[in-house]
């Protein structure tokens, strides 16, 4: 059998047929790229996970209690508000992570390349910034509605020092804030450091 | 400067990108991991085309850089192979024509390959390459010496796999 001989599987290894895997010049091409694009992925992919995720879990909890109590410092019509002009803003984030992506993938050249990384890296750096700053000017109104709310200050102590009230609840939302900003660093800062890799290593070939 | 140097890269990748087939089908066993890989080696390649400089071969230095990415993604995954697949494949091929078989040929010498280690994976594939003994201890960097002795045992492996 020719399966017998090292010598004939010789003749039968170089004259196999070409793949019809093989790829064409462009695809080398946008193989070279593919590091960047699968990191800009991820980084759209996890952005669209964590502005789903609240709603997501918002079906499996309670609501009535949460509801009764905005109801009852009248902060109803203000929450709406703000989830509403949160989710335009978080659409146009997702939507600018989305062309981030798409040009990464068709980028012909390293030089649009760097650029159109450098920019995903800001428009990163945008999108912490801006949940961060919203939270905190949400907290701030929050507190203050609250704190002026009738409800609100007929269940206070007569001794009940205001100023000492504020600061505290500053404090604890920035220390929240905090927290969420080294969440942040932890998740983006993995996939930020990476395409700075990339760029570096491209920015050398330039 | 660089697109010049990126798509005489690319030409020259798309001209002898049989050698990266060839070294994934060796490696793998299914056409996703086959991409898969066929991509490592490219961006890899890419990456150390500025230090090629024609010392070698293009097609030396392909095998090199792709031997390595290859065996260094896979050392990991000590797979154990299925060997009792190719023995009845072997067998059905004892009744068929020999025109008719020669793709099951390739297909079962692409099996045999695969179940042989990362290093007899190189090794195989160059001696079916007609490799000089020269060239295949340039490629692995190791001494020819040391080069025809393992060759040896990688053709009796081979050669016992096919032949159970």
């Amino acid at each position: 059998m020719i399966m017998d001989n090292l010598e004939n599987l010789k003749n039968v290894w170089q004259n196999q047929p070409v793949t019809d895997l093989n790829y064409t010049k462009e695809d080398i091409h946008s193989m070279v790229k593919k590091k960047s694009t699968s990191i800009v992925k991820w980084i759209l992919i996890i952005s669209i996970i964590e502005f789903l995720l609240p709603y997501v879990l918002i079906l499996f909890t309670d609501l009535e209690t949460p509801s009764r109590i905005y109801a009852e410092y009248g902060l109803d019509n203000l929450t709406r508000n703000y989830t509403i002009v949160h989710i335009i803003i978080i659409l146009g984030f997702i939507y600018v992570f989305y062309k981030n992506y798409r040009n990464i993938s068709v980028d012909s050249s390293v030089k649009s390349l760097l650029s159109d990384i450098l920019k995903t890296r800001k428009t990163v750096k945008y999108y912490i910034y801006y949940n961060l700053l919203m939270m905190g000017i949400l907290g701030l109104h929050f507190f203050y509605i609250i704190m002026n709310s009738e409800t609100f200050i007929s269940k206070l102590p007569d001794n009940a020092n205001i100023t000492v009230l504020w600061v505290s609840a500053i404090l604890l939302w920035t220390l929240f804030i905090l927290l969420v900003w080294c969440f942040y660093r932890l998740i983006y800062g993995f996939f930020l450091k990476k395409l700075k890799r990339n760029y570096a290593e491209l920015r050398k070939r330039e | 400067m660089t697109k010049e140097l990126e798509s005489k890269f690319a030409e020259e990748l798309e001209k002898n990108q049989g050698i990266i087939h060839k070294v994934c089908r060796s490696y793998t066993n299914n056409e996703n991991a086959h991409k898969d890989l066929f991509q490592e080696i490219t961006i890899q390649l890419w990456k150390a085309y500025p230090k090629f400089r024609g010392d070698s071969k293009f097609s030396t230095w392909m095998y090199r850089v792709a031997f390595n990415r290859a065996i260094s993604l896979y050392r990991k995954s000590k797979r154990s192979v299925d060997t009792t697949q190719i023995y009845d494949n072997l067998k059905e091929l004892e009744y068929q024509d020999y025109d008719d078989t020669q793709d099951r040929q390739l297909d079962l010498l692409y099996k045999a390959i695969y179940s042989l280690n990362d290093i007899e994976k190189a090794l195989a594939l160059m001696y079916l390459e007609d490799k000089s003994y020269r060239e295949i201890s340039e490629t692995l960097g190791i001494s020819e010496v040391n080069a025809r002795v393992k060759m040896n045992r990688t053709k009796t492996k081979l050669k016992n796999i096919l032949n159970p």
